[in-house]
């Protein structure tokens, strides 16, 4: 294990080291030393991630596809560009920009307040001896606050306005999940973060908390006609459960999408009443012409359009008349 | 058997006041851990939460505790100097990112990185004196011989401040540099070297007014001093160029270098004085160096981020004499 630690950790002193070091040395931004250096770990490992689904999980949709090939095949180009964009860090680092500022802000003023975050190794020592359990319990709580998040997302109309992106895709495969406006990424990074620190998530663990939820979350949209059993369908949100999520609906299941939210854990579906599970495959989408019309889109002129649709969401006066 | 289990075994074996004296605690800043390690067996022997964001260690006056500095969590952590054990948690000390005593033992002085204060407290139970609003991340600090003073470099603004420990009043604010890091008052009084992380190398100061006498280039990156323990040399850790400066401080020139990869930072000696061990963030290791060959003779494994460093003390210790100084006395550019 110290092995691939250290060839992990070679490479990314030697990227940093001999590229984006001296950058910021020579640019006098020295301030940005060490969060330079964790960003070359985000890419590293954005990078490790886009070569798991890119030939692991690919390997299962293509062994075990659910739908077979078709004509909205096409479709799937654009999730790949925001995977790609998302992974190695072009849409985190702008997200990054406009957060750190006002992340910062908010943790200094409560932090002078003289109030500091918790640590739950405090209320469970053992904890403290244990990483994979601190690791687990942290990334339980994760997981709790992104599945209210995500509640969230569907139930306030202007969220709704910018999520419905990521329901449009009517060709769901491993590549769907990253596809979300930078307005709603921002969000739920600016909400995860401040709920990370007031849990007491460390830098390290959030990383890795992180990486380790959106390649499960990439693996809930996969085209795949797998299961992990009863038991364990029940443990980890898989392609069936989460592919309900993004059941197009209809007059006999008006509110399908309104199901099984969970990112990673099930267990918040089965506790707050949100849980299906059946064996029925439906088609993916969403009923909203407006928002279908996203399909066929580039990256550009999704983030423009979704953009309006938010706004006009948002701001009453924006919306348009209606036709009489 | 593995080296670890062998290691564990002989210390098991020679009791544990041998080996703790024998032990080395690194602090893993983005960890919350502090690594203890075997100095002879060039190990890591076990690995404690602590806090969040642990940067610097010191000792108290009296030399029987350390206190660890954990930054976020707004606390500092006693540990028994010997054996690594915890004592107690000192709360509400906001953002302790880098610590120091005055020499005369009554002043504790935090540098709130993050937060742009420098508190002053009395030691005594760490009442607090005063809060010093100042600009500018307050990064390092270091006192002058009579304890009236405190210098705290500013990290962001490139300067160096001056404050009345007495009066916890503002004496002088100047530019110095680009980024200035670690700062050492030499045992003459007279000349305050401070470190130009954002440059490649060193300034000389007049703790008087601040004045600058003189200038040393030593590599990219100059961050982090630490005593030779001759009064007249000292190791300066370059964190860009990957290099550990020896220094003269009479002849003011560089005498030696050693590199030393992965963005070395604090250091420490040896209680015989023959091994300097410096961290090396990028690379999660502590790099040990031969002194008087200047050359890395082993590079040990720790946690993420390795920032302090600290040798425990052996047996009976007894009070501290001299001044009493950050174990280590330079920090990161975060």
């Amino acid at each position: 294990m110290r092995d691939l630690t250290d060839i992990w950790v070679g490479i990314q002193a030697w990227i940093f080291e001999a590229f984006v070091g001296p950058v910021l040395f020579h640019f006098g931004l020295m301030a940005w030393y060490e969060p330079g250096y964790n960003a070359v770990e985000f890419v590293m490992l954005g990078i490790v991630q886009i070569a798991v689904i890119a030939i692991g999980m690919r390997f299962f949709e293509r062994r075990w596809p659910l739908e077979k090939p078709g004509e909205d095949d096409g479709l799937i180009l654009v999730d790949q560009i925001y995977t790609v964009l998302n992974k190695l860090g072009v849409v985190p680092l702008a997200i990054f920009v406009v957060t750190y500022p006002l992340v910062q802000e908010i943790e200094l003023t409560v932090r002078a307040w003289g109030f500091a975050p918790p640590r739950l190794e405090r209320v469970l020592p053992w904890l403290g001896d244990n990483a994979l359990a601190s690791f687990l319990v942290y990334f339980v709580l994760y997981d709790f606050a992104a599945y209210w998040l995500h509640r969230g997302q569907h139930a306030l109309s202007w969220w709704w306005a910018l999520h419905s992106l990521h329901h449009s895709q009517r060709r769901m495969t491993v590549w769907t999940d990253d596809r979300n406006h930078v307005v709603d990424d921002l969000l739920i990074t600016l909400a995860l973060v401040l709920f990370s620190q007031l849990v007491g998530v460390q830098p390290g663990e959030y990383v890795i908390i992180l990486m380790v939820g959106r390649l499960v979350e990439s693996w809930s949209h996969a085209n795949v006609d797998l299961s992990f059993g009863w038991l364990g369908n029940r443990v980890l949100v898989g392609p069936r459960f989460h592919r309900l999520h993004h059941a197009l609906a209809n007059a006999e299941e008006p509110h399908i999408q309104d199901h099984n939210f969970a990112p990673v854990f099930p267990i918040w579906d089965i506790l707050f009443g949100t849980a299906i599970y059946d064996e029925r495959n439906r088609p993916t989408g969403v009923d909203d012409p407006a928002i279908d019309a996203d399909n066929g889109r580039g990256w550009m002129v999704q983030q423009v359009t979704v953009f309006w649709r938010f706004m006009r969401a948002l701001v009453p006066r924006l919306r348009r008349a209606p036709v009489h | 058997m593995n080296k670890l289990t062998l290691v564990a075994i002989v210390l098991a074996l020679g009791g544990s006041s041998a080996a703790r004296a024998d032990a080395v605690l690194v602090l893993n800043s983005e960890e919350a851990s502090y690594s203890i390690l075997s100095r002879s067996g060039r190990i890591e022997l076990a690995r404690h939460p602590v806090g969040r964001e642990p940067h610097h260690v010191i000792v108290m006056p009296g030399g029987n505790e350390m206190l660890i500095g954990s930054t976020v969590t707004n606390e500092l952590l006693g540990l028994d100097i010997r054996t690594g054990e915890r004592r107690r948690i000192v709360k509400d000390v906001i953002d302790p990112y880098h610590l120091g005593f005055s020499p005369d033992g009554k002043w504790f002085v935090t540098a709130a990185y993050r937060l742009d204060h420098v508190d002053i407290f009395h030691a005594d139970g760490f009442r607090l004196a005063g809060r010093i609003f100042i600009d500018g991340l307050p990064s390092h600090m270091a006192f002058d011989a009579e304890s009236k003073t405190v210098f705290v470099t500013l990290q962001q603004s490139g300067r160096l401040a001056a404050f009345d420990l007495q009066t916890q009043t503002l004496k002088w604010n100047v530019p110095v540099g680009d980024a200035p890091a670690g700062a050492v008052m030499l045992p003459d009084n007279k000349r305050l070297l401070v470190a130009l992380t954002g440059q490649d190398g060193i300034v000389v100061v007049d703790p008087k007014d601040g004045s600058l006498k003189g200038e040393l280039q030593t590599g990219k990156g100059a961050h982090n001093f630490w005593p030779k323990g001759d009064g007249r040399h000292y190791f300066l850790s370059n964190r860009v160029e990957s290099t550990v400066s020896l220094i003269d401080t009479e002849e003011m020139r560089v005498v030696g270098n050693v590199r030393i990869p992965g963005g070395p930072d604090c250091m420490d000696i040896t209680p015989d004085g023959k091994e300097l061990w410096v961290t090396q963030r990028f690379l999660r290791r502590v790099a040990v160096v031969d002194i008087e060959q200047l050359k890395v003779v082993a590079s040990i494994p720790v946690g993420k981020s390795p920032h302090g460093v600290f040798m425990l003390k052996s047996g009976s210790t007894g009070p501290a004499k001299g001044p009493v100084r950050a174990a280590s006395t330079a920090g990161d550019t975060k």
